[in-house]
């Protein structure tokens, strides 16, 4: 039996007074490919961000590839992570933002290896050779030399998506990366995911709102609302005949919106 | 009165020398304007509260006062204290110390048009708050804010006469006493008004270059 490779235990997340995660646990096992699926404001991305260390958490466990990823040991008594401890923990995960967020200013080329030279150590004729890979990889072997700006939003998620990556994360989180997309422009980064789900024992974590591509993405389906589960299965299960009647609705609104199932 | 061509020749050399430690004072005040700005800038966002609110506090307070009341200070009470400077290093200090509490305005302006998402792109990417502030938030902060740092540049360049106050022997002082000595003013005050406006001249189509090339940038 293997463990988990992320451990999430009863943690509680709030902005204000507003409480967004009250009391969530659940498990990823490693290579597992996971969809988060729920109404806007159900906490799916905030996990996402909280993994990432984007957020911080006000309660509560997380352990990421056996390590605990906001608290650590000192003089034998927990105690709160500080910057290094996140900065070691975050070597295991890289994210897809929905706005892409890459560095403007730096060379479609220079986005990929600028992380794993930096902060790796890496050789710059290493980096840029796996670069030029992960470009081939994702479809873009010809635009290594241009900027950000020069490129569609689909070629700039698809570097997004290449840059995370470089670094070799055990575990990738993808957030609404299609969401910011031109519907024409959605399908080529679902081309590269699904291509990168079969080829790689990667774990993934998947916010999205296209139902038909969590549907044929995931092993297994979340259904969030207000910060709870709802419902969890295959996602055969979940699109087909979810039980719980919040999921119906949310599934029912989805498909009256124009979202393929 | 008449304009004396001979006189203006005679103290021209006296001039220079003044002008070109006009020219140096604006140099290196400049450059301490231009880093200690930064560090103002920076230390403004420290998470430590204390950090932050001090600096606010700081920085209020030296914009707050004139840049002379300072320039004594700095020369004439701190000698009191067993710090003293010679008046061309008091006079870089004050000045730099006063513009960076106006270029630090600059950069918090420039860093926070930053998007919130680059850094976290830098954050999801591992990078460390150094290698961001370095490799991913200032490159895109700075450009933009060129041409208002040239700005408060050129303001400095015309606040020098200031550091007459302090003994410093640039453009003014210099004009000062060849004009006390000689009992002629007109030579060298309007000399010293001529160096300035040429000065300036020349900055101000350097500053309308730089605002084309840097003032706008692409998304």
């Amino acid at each position: 039996m293997t463990a988990p490779i992320i451990r999430i235990d009863s943690i509680r997340k709030s902005f204000g007074t507003h409480t967004v995660l009250d009391n969530l646990s659940f498990d990823v096992m490693p290579g597992e490919k996971l969809a988060l699926i729920g109404p806007s404001g159900s906490g799916k991305t905030t996990i996402l961000r909280i993994l990432m260390t984007l957020e911080t958490i006000n309660g509560g466990h997380i352990e990421v590839c056996g390590e605990q990823l906001y608290h650590m040991q000192r003089k034998g008594r927990e105690v709160p992570a500080d910057e290094a401890h996140l900065h070691h923990m975050r070597r295991h995960i890289g994210m897809v933002f929905q706005h892409f967020n890459l560095f403007p200013h730096k060379s479609v080329l220079e986005n990929i290896t600028l992380a794993p030279v930096l902060t790796k150590g890496e050789a710059r004729p290493m980096a840029e050779k796996r670069a030029r890979d992960l470009l081939d990889m994702v479809g873009l072997a010809d635009k290594a030399g241009h900027m950000p700006a020069q490129l569609s939003g689909g070629q700039k998620q698809r570097v997004a998506i290449a840059r995370a990556l470089a670094l070799q994360p055990r575990i990738m989180l993808f957030d609404e990366v299609t969401s910011a997309l031109d519907p024409e422009l959605v399908e080529e980064v679902l081309l590269v995911m699904k291509r990168l789900a079969a080829e790689t024992d990667m774990t993934m974590l998947l916010v999205t709102h296209e139902m038909g591509f969590a549907h044929e993405f995931a092993d297994r389906v979340l259904f969030f609302d207000k910060g709870h589960i709802i419902e969890q299965g295959p996602p055969d299960h979940i699109f087909s005949n979810p039980t719980h009647e919040r999921t119906q609705t949310f599934l029912r609104k989805i498909i009256a919106a124009g979202h393929r199932v | 009165m008449e304009w004396d061509w001979a006189f203006v020749w005679q103290i021209m050399p006296t001039l220079l020398e003044g002008l070109k430690l006009t020219l140096l004072i604006t140099l290196l005040a400049s450059a301490v304007a231009m880093v200690l700005g930064l560090g103002f800038a920076i230390l403004r966002r420290s998470s430590v509260a204390v950090v932050a609110r001090g600096t606010g506090w700081f920085v209020e307070f030296i914009r707050g006062t004139p840049l002379l009341v300072q320039l004594y200070v700095i020369f004439y009470v701190l000698p009191d204290i067993g710090i003293r400077l010679p008046p061309l290093v008091a006079g870089v200090i004050g000045m730099g110390l006063h513009y960076a509490t106006y270029t630090a305005e600059v950069y918090r302006g420039g860093i926070e048009n930053v998007p919130r998402g680059q850094w976290e792109a830098a954050k999801a990417t591992n990078l460390t708050a150094r290698q961001a502030w370095l490799h991913v938030i200032l490159p895109q902060a700075v450009p933009p804010m060129i041409p208002a740092l040239a700005n408060y540049l050129i303001a400095m360049f015309k606040e020098t006469p200031l550091l007459s106050a302090i003994t410093v022997l640039e453009l003014m002082n210099q004009a000062k006493s060849v004009a006390n000595s000689s009992y002629r003013y007109i030579e060298p005050m309007t000399m010293v008004g001529v160096f300035f406006l040429a000065i300036s001249l020349v900055s101000v189509v350097i500053l309308k270059w730089l605002e084309h090339r840097f003032g706008k940038v692409a998304k």
